[in-house]
């Protein structure tokens, strides 16, 4: 048996386990799925990341076992499991029931199976799999009416883009003769690119991804949804939901990329199919567009879930930015740049729920003198904004750093430079939540410093201590990220 | 040895937060004692000898071309990072009567003399960046915290100004590297010596941003509008570490990174560069004298003095070169001084209204009588180092290739005496108003305040009876400097 699906096989027990431990011990047991479910995540992240890379074909040729999808597999499987653990110390849904839990775990083997699908309709099915849990999970608190109005808004946007999508994928398989990749490689082999018609059908592929990745213009959903979700719902969905998206437009990007693999470090992919170099510029506008949308919103939002969902879209910017000029070392940098949001965003949503939880209200104002009452607090929260901000010495610095490198790297100057101008205005909004937790003077009123347990300030710690350490000892990252870009992914045939 | 001298604060930092309050001040102050103790050491050690000293280099991310901690200091670092340390000391004395948050406060500071020791003796682009930015943190954390009413607009409006610029220089770092696949400052001067890093358009473009991302720290006209927001708004020791230290990292990025990389680019760009620099001179002298806050004139005094080192420098001639790194030292010890001098009468009277005051010398002698060495020095009486700082410069502006523009900043010089002299006769002379005259209220400098205004007045001085003490220290970098620049001069000359 090949043991490249065996991560997917120990989601689907683990997912099992969890249904029937909810119903055997309801009432009696009720840390027992949740510590199943964490388990089984974290077993299934434990294999992935010890299999060997086959490049071999799984179930009838539709995934592919290589190294790109183990390292999405595993980023997806830690990223549900803290998510996991980030719920029970959040402001709602303490005590995940058997239904979200399953959900989780549903969701984080779509993303698998999406990271590894050389196919396109186990492409879109495996799309579809990471998105309807994700419409239930937001929808999860029924009483909550913010909550129900997210779902309804994401369950929309996503059927639209979702229809697109397919749409699209209906004008691939037609052209391509088959519903591989690699068939659709072959028949762009043969020409078949040169008709309009490509065009049109890839960007609306694009526009299913965009919607997953929160680009502008399907970006409408993230705010109201990140908002009206428990933190760590919204925390998973920013991170681990977003990376599958990346994944996923990487592979069939790859796919309509003609270059011979492999390639060298830092090599362009020249060879993309004829309108390849138009579809590159629309994929750059769409990303500096996200990311000035996403940081001109957020400057004025008032909510913390609000704003962390608009920061969260301009980082989709950055990293489409980096996949627009689809380098291998381009690849390289986006994979290090998830490592490092994976840390300090879900580091950002934790303590954003732990907040809600401590002051019940995620109101920026209401943190007003936090910095004073609750120092280790008020230090994690520095720490995690200003790396989000992109300042060194931190994870965010160096990971923004190997993205506009790698735009530089392939002669883009200035798609670099509104990049990084982006990130110098983001700094607003970010030390707008520190000017309220220290630089505004506290009343009496504020008097009550939050309360946190053991469990809270490991949690915290276990997430904000990578972004510093990693900060400045991140040589081995990037040898593993520039590991997981080269042509096993991109050359198809290999 | 100079790594112990950098993170010797940032262990500081640490005691501050784990000691309780009342030790706090007095480990900052032992912190900055040994700095200073360690940086004489350095500069009895590296006196006399040319090229870098006391090097230490180890590869730190090989992953991304060979990225090292890399220090090391030669004469031009040498002298900011006594500066440096002088500065922060006395800074420290001045810091004694802060109350709120008495860790945080000398713990933040700590980490800002960490940070602005890092910059100057970082041999390594990525290091440089890393401290450059690391300066932020805590600056932006002084002013906002610790600062007057408006210091969360001040605050935050220094922090996105100066990422802007520090974008910018990361933006030219990043081409540098790209080009040459490598972060050594050293190696990358010598791979500039010929034509500079990059040619063309290209060179130019990363010149002027690297250009813009300093003289937003300068701050040179028209990037200087934060720098009056931030020095009112912050406390008086950070008002002085900002004139005094701040200030000079962005002549010294000029120094060591920008003109020495693309030097053919800077010669192109010199007649820009000293017309905004006279408009700096002359413009921020008007604005300076046109100031009813004390403070507020202070600090534009800062970008009308400020001038002179980007004059300085586009001149391209040694003794331009040489005053403008006189002027930035010389302008270290007096602006702090007047920060000072600022404080010590905020402190007492609650407001900064020059037309308010009157008379001061009255109850406030031995104050009145510092204050006027200050204002002197600044405005460059003969004997102090305000004046060699001027005259220097001058000199090199006046040999150098744009002289005209170089006459019209000497308009500048009389402005400043002017409003130097007018605000000396509105706050100190004549009759003191019945408000100043209880001595209670307004007791001449205490022995603390002495100790603060003391070394600072005796540096002055010590300065303008012997410029070659300090001059001595840098004069062959910079004249290295002056000899590429000279050679590029007459390579776009021949084009």
């Amino acid at each position: 048996m090949d043991l490249a699906l065996l991560p997917a096989i120990l989601l689907t027990v683990g997912l099992l386990a969890v249904i029937v431990a909810d119903l055997l011990g309801r009432g009696r047991s009720p840390g027992a799925p949740l510590a199943l479910a964490v388990t089984a995540l974290l077993l299934a992240g434990w294999a992935a990341a010890s299999a060997m890379p086959t490049d071999g074909r799984l179930v009838l040729g539709a995934l592919k076992a290589d190294r790109f999808g183990q390292v999405f597999t595993v980023f997806c499987c830690a990223v549900g499991a803290v998510s996991l653990l980030a719920t029970t110390r959040g402001e709602a849904l303490r005590r995940p029931g058997g239904e979200f839990l399953s959900l989780v775990l549903v969701s984080v083997l779509g993303m698998s199976v999406l990271s590894m699908a050389v196919d396109m309709v186990t492409l879109y099915l495996a799309f579809e799999m990471v998105s309807i849990p994700a419409y239930v999970l937001v929808g999860m608190r029924r009483a909550d009416r913010l909550a129900t109005e997210a779902s309804m808004k994401y369950v929309l946007f996503g059927a639209v883009s979702s229809a697109l999508m397919l749409f699209g994928f209906t004008w691939l398989v037609g052209l391509a003769g088959g519903t591989s990749l690699e068939a659709l490689r072959a028949a762009l082999a043969n020409g078949a690119g040169a008709q309009p018609v490509f065009f049109v059908a890839a960007t609306m592929v694009l526009a299913g991804f965009a919607f997953k990745i929160s680009a502008v213009p399907f970006h409408f959903w993230a705010p109201d949804v990140y908002a009206g979700a428990p933190a760590a719902v919204g925390g998973f969905l920013a991170v681990a939901s977003k990376a599958a998206g990346f994944a996923g437009l990487v592979r069939v990007m790859g796919a309509l990329d003609l270059s011979a693999a492999p390639l060298t470090e830092g090599e362009q992919l020249t060879h993309v199919w004829p309108q390849g170099s138009a579809f590159l510029a629309l994929l750059a506008v769409v990303a500096v567009l996200t990311m000035t949308v996403g940081n001109l919103a957020a400057l004025r939002q008032r909510e913390i879930k609000r704003l962390l969902a608009w920061s969260s879209i301009a980082h989709a910017g950055y990293l489409l930015l980096a996949l627009s000029v689809w380098s291998t070392g381009a690849i390289a940098a986006m994979v290090f740049y998830l490592v490092a949001y994976l840390f300090m965003n879900l580091a950002a949503f934790l303590l954003a729920g732990l907040l809600i939880r401590e002051l019940g209200t995620g109101e920026i104002a209401a943190f007003r003198g936090l910095g004073r009452r609750a120092p280790g607090l008020g230090i994690a929260f520095a720490i995690v904004l200003f790396s989000l901000t992109g300042l060194p010495p931190l994870f965010g610095f160096v990971a923004k750093l190997q993205v506009f490198y790698a735009i530089f790297d392939q002669g883009y100057v200035w798609l670099g430079v509104i990049g990084l101008i982006n990130g110098a205005i983001s700094l607003y909004y970010y030390a707008r939540i520190l000017s309220w937790m220290y630089l505004t003077d506290e009343s009496a009123a504020d008097a009550r410093a939050p309360r946190l347990s053991a469990a809270d300030r490991l949690l915290t710690l276990g997430l904000v201590l990578p972004v510093v350490v990693f900060g400045l000892w991140w040589g081995w990252i990037l040898e593993w990220a520039r590991s997981v870009a080269p042509g096993t992914l991109l050359g198809m045939g290999g | 040895m100079l790594s112990l001298t950098i993170f010797l604060p940032l262990l500081g930092a640490l005691l501050c937060c784990v000691l309780p309050a009342s030790k706090a001040r007095w480990v900052n102050l032992a912190t900055n004692l040994a700095v200073l103790l360690l940086t004489l050491g350095i500069a009895v050690q590296v006196s006399g000898t040319s090229g870098y000293q006391l090097v230490e280099r180890e590869l730190w991310i090989p992953a991304f071309y060979d990225i090292h901690y890399h220090v090391g200091v030669d004469g031009l670092a040498l002298a900011l990072l006594l500066l440096t340390a002088f500065v922060s000391t006395v800074g420290a004395l001045a810091s004694w009567n802060i109350e709120k948050s008495v860790r945080g406060y000398h713990a933040m500071y700590l980490l800002l003399l960490t940070g602005m020791l890092g910059v100057f003796v970082a041999l390594d682009l990525f290091l440089f960046y890393l401290f450059w930015e690391i300066m932020l943190l805590p600056m932006y954390f002084l002013i906002g915290i610790w600062g007057g009413p408006r210091r969360q607009y001040a605050a935050i409006k220094f922090f996105l100004y100066t990422l802007f610029g520090s974008v910018l220089l990361l933006a030219g770092v990043i081409v540098v590297v790209l080009k040459h696949q490598t972060w050594d400052i050293p190696r990358l001067t010598e791979l500039a010596a010929g034509q500079g890093l990059l040619q063309g358009g290209l060179g130019l473009a990363v010149f002027l941003g690297m250009f813009i991302g300093f003289a937003i720290k300068i701050p040179a006209f028209p990037f200087h509008t934060w720098l009056p927001d931030a020095h009112v708004e912050a406390p008086t020791p950070i008002s002085m570490i900002l004139a005094g230290v701040l200030l000079k990292m962005g002549g010294y990025g000029l120094m060591r990174i920008a003109y020495p990389f693309f030097p053919e680019a800077a010669v192109e760009c010199g007649g820009l560069v000293s017309a905004l620099s006279v408009v700096a001179i002359v413009y921020g002298a008007f604005v300076a004298m046109a100031q009813t806050d004390f403070k507020k004139m202070i600090a534009y005094s800062s970008v009308s003095h400020m001038g002179f080192v980007t004059l300085g420098l586009a001149s391209g001639t040694p003794e331009g070169l040489n005053g403008a790194m006189f002027m930035m030292l010389a302008h270290g010890t007096i602006s702090a001084m007047l920060f000072m001098i600022v404080g010590v009468i905020y402190d007492r009277a609650h407001h900064r209204d020059i037309d308010r005051f009157g008379g001061l010398s009255g109850p406030m002698p031995r104050y009145a009588i510092l204050a006027s060495f200050a204002f002197f020095a600044s405005l460059g009486l003969p004997g102090l180092s305000g004046f060699i700082a001027e005259i220097t410069t001058f000199i090199g502006a006046f040999a150098g290739p744009y002289m005209e523009l170089a006459l019209v900043s000497l308009l500048g010089v009389v402005i400043t005496a002017a409003y130097y002299l007018i605000t000396l006769q509105k706050v100190y002379l004549g009759d003191t108003p019945p408000a100043y005259q209880d001595k209670a209220r307004f007791p001449d400098v205490t022995p603390r305040e002495l100790a603060v205004l003391l070394p600072l007045a005796l540096v002055t001085l010590w300065m303008g009876l012997f410029p070659a003490t300090a001059l001595d220290v840098y004069r062959e970098v910079l004249n290295g400097l002056a000899h590429t620049l000279t050679t590029a001069h007459a390579a776009v000359a021949a084009r």
